[in-house]
């Protein structure tokens, strides 16, 4: 099923190019038209599916920009849908989850979901996600920029430091994986697992334990307020994400 | 056999020795014991001696003892003890060894009934079984094993057939309930023998066997039955504790479903709201924030409800103070409205480290932080420090609001206190603080109130910070 947005109001986004296509897998009709209306300033077309099974097919055959995957739908489970789709493709997929499900998010983003909305969600920053997701998916393949400047910071991933106003910061080599993994996934986020995964590997041993410690170590380096950061966000249950400023 | 001997010895004897016949005699009392038992084995010896001494000792044919030759009666003398303590020696092995394996076959049944009480069969599954098994054993006409959950009841029954007449009638209700508080009369020898059954100090559930005819125990066939007892009063616990399980997962499924079907209108009330706003009318914005507020009420009671029912998870992590800091005042950055929240953390310090779960110490933590920027008077900042000192993290949240009566400090943490004189629509149904607090204890930590000096709150929130 695929149905047209009404003629959309202006676009809203600081300087974005609007997506093509979205592709909306939900169930429930009244939250369907309300997603439809707030993707309407984002996309040209937004499609609509009501179950897993379309949903996927209509990924295939319609090649939407994004994809936004709602939990509990009637016949797939919504994990089925993330893992078939991310199978042969690599587009982002936002996941809808309820509140207090922590392990459902977790379960999904660690099978290749992108980023996650809890429901009841607020208009504003659904699409705000959206549309950083978009950016991120618009940049070249294997898309990072080698330096990085954000909020005072020079991040040099090709180079390997990390510098303010000139000035480079020391920082371990833990310390460094981290904040490489989570720049080079800014936007995206990252459950512990996967940022164990990239920082630590097999590692022996249960090193992965102290990695809030280093994270906090970590923003005291960078950040201006490391009890208000700006760069390394934390996504409570979750994991952590590194925001850019929006470009 | 013995006849054929006699036969053979009495034809030939004028040239068998006495010593002969003898031993002959005692082999043939020897295999008459082991084939026979202690019946035949003291039956050949009395027939083997008045042969001796008849056919076989001077004068012949004639049973007399004569004292002129006191080695005839000494042959006789020896052939009887020989013959008797053999025969004795041997029924008693045979009895122990028929008793050593009748005790390795309930030794047997006892480690499969072990087996299956720990397998996934169900418990009334082995309880059944456990009631046939005694009744086997004991070779009693019924079996049955009462629980108490919390009322006593029947729980299994096995009987049989095979044995008619009248049987003892079962316990009635208030007899029951009497053999569950008050020690039960073990009564060997009656028609209806009882036992508790105890498991971890206490009295889970009652044995009560009956027959037609009077049951009595030895010590051998007690030892057993207490050993089936335990073995029951362990199943009876297995059922307990699997039907708790059930119940809690029954439960959370509910609490799910009703959360689900609660939130999907409220999910497409609050977006059609935010589009309403968006295409400017003047009530939206009214609609969202009711909205939001019976989402947050919504949550809250289920959340009490799990808190109350024990079934809402909590796991403890490394985390620190600044992260859960920084998570909570991102939470709440909408309700600042221009005044300021400082942050009093050491940073020179090494990482603030506690034990805690992260997602509800956030619900705790935000939960402070918007009562405070609620019941703060606008231009007065609020204050949150955190400092660790015993082992314990100490958070404190501080505003100059108009603080907690002196008498009403505890009743903020009673669910849906209300502040006197607090206006109805401000803040929730006043489930907050009943919830925080839970959650801080499940953390093994705490909150608490203490009045500000100077006027307004300070809640105190604690959470383990071992030492690493």
């Amino acid at each position: 099923m695929s149905t047209h947005a009404p003629t959309p109001p202006p676009a809203t986004v600081s300087g974005a190019t609007r997506a093509r296509a979205i592709l909306v897998i939900e169930d429930d009709a009244p939250i369907r038209r309300a997603l439809r209306n707030a993707l309407g300033e984002v996309a040209d077309r937004v499609l609509e599916a009501e179950t897993g099974r379309v949903g996927v097919d209509l990924t295939a055959t319609e090649r939407p920009e994004l994809v936004i995957l709602d939990l509990g739908l009637p016949d797939m489970r919504g994990l089925d849908v993330c893992r078939e789709i991310r199978s042969w493709s690599r587009v982002p997929i936002v996941v809808l989850s309820a509140r207090y499900s922590d392990t459902e998010k977790v379960t999904l983003l660690n099978a290749g979901a992108d980023d996650y909305v809890t429901k009841p969600f607020s208009t504003p920053e659904f699409v705000a996600r959206v549309n950083a997701q978009l950016r991120r998916s618009h940049l070249p393949a294997e898309n990072v920029a080698p330096v990085v400047e954000a909020y005072g910071l020079t991040i040099d991933l090709l180079r390997r430091r990390v510098l303010r106003g000139g000035t480079p910061l020391r920082l371990t080599p833990i310390e460094w994986e981290i904040l490489r993994t989570l720049v080079s996934n800014a936007g995206r986020a990252l459950t512990h697992q996967q940022i164990f995964d990239a920082v630590w590997g097999q590692a022996a041993g249960n090193p992965q334990q102290y990695l809030r410690v280093h994270i906090t170590n970590l923003r005291r380096k960078i950040e201006a307020n490391p009890a208000r950061p700006d760069l390394i966000i934390t996504d409570p249950g979750v994991g952590y994400r590194a925001e850019l400023p929006e470009a | 056999m013995f006849l054929v001997a006699t036969l053979v010895l009495h034809w030939d004897r004028e040239h068998v020795n006495q010593a002969h016949v003898v031993l002959v005699y005692l082999l043939l009392v020897l295999g008459g014991s082991v084939s026979g038992g202690r019946t035949l084995g003291l039956t050949l010896t009395a027939a083997g001696l008045i042969v001796i001494d008849f056919y076989f000792q001077l004068p012949y044919d004639a049973l007399t003892i004569d004292v002129a030759k006191p080695l005839d009666a000494l042959v006789l003398v020896a052939f009887l003890t020989t013959a008797f303590v053999t025969t004795a020696l041997l029924a008693e092995e045979r009895a122990r060894a028929r008793e050593a394996e009748r005790r390795a076959a309930e030794v047997d049944s006892l480690g499969k009934l072990g087996a299956e009480i720990l397998s996934t069969a169900s418990g009334e599954d082995t309880l059944a079984a456990l009631a046939a098994l005694i009744r086997n054993s004991l070779d009693v006409a019924c079996c049955r094993i009462y629980g108490a959950d919390p009322e006593p009841r029947l729980l299994v029954v096995s009987a049989t057939d095979a044995k008619p007449g009248p049987l003892p009638a079962a316990p009635d209700a208030p007899s029951l309930a009497g053999f569950f508080r008050d020690p039960v009369p073990f009564e060997n020898g009656t028609n209806a023998v009882m036992t508790s059954l105890r498991a971890h100090n206490r009295v889970v559930g009652l044995l009560h066997v009956s027959d037609v005819k009077p049951i009595a125990l030895d010590d051998a066939r007690r030892r057993f039955l207490d050993a089936l007892a335990y073995y029951a009063a362990l199943a009876i616990e297995r059922l307990r504790l699997v039907g708790e399980a059930d119940r809690a997962a029954a439960l959370n499924i509910l609490l799910a479903s009703v959360s689900h079907d609660l939130r999907t209108p409220l999910t497409t009330i609050k977006a059609l709201a935010q589009d309403g706003a968006r295409h400017g009318e003047t009530n939206a914005l009214a609609i969202e924030e009711q909205a939001d507020r019976l989402g947050r009420l919504v949550g809250d009671v289920l959340d009490l409800s799990r808190l109350q029912s024990g079934v809402l998870p909590v796991a403890p992590e490394l985390n620190t103070a600044e992260d859960l800091v920084g998570a909570a005042l991102r939470q709440t950055s909408a309700l600042h409205n221009g005044r300021t929240v400082t942050t009093d953390l050491d940073l020179d310090a090494p990482a603030l480290v506690g034990r805690f779960d992260f997602v509800q110490s956030l619900r705790v933590l935000t939960n402070l932080l918007e009562n405070a920027l609620r019941y703060s008077p606008s231009g007065a900042p609020v204050d949150l420090s955190v400092q660790r000192a015993a082992e314990t993290l100490v958070i404190e949240v501080r505003d100059r609001g108009p603080g907690i009566p002196a008498g009403e400090h505890e009743r903020i943490f009673e669910p849906f206190y209300r502040a006197p004189g607090a206006p109805p629509d401000v803040g929730r149904a006043g489930l907050g603080l009943a919830i925080a607090r839970r959650l801080a204890e499940l953390q093994r930590g705490s909150l608490e109130y203490v009045p500000r000096p100077g006027g307004g709150s300070i809640f105190r929130f604690s959470l383990p910070s071992p030492s690493l």
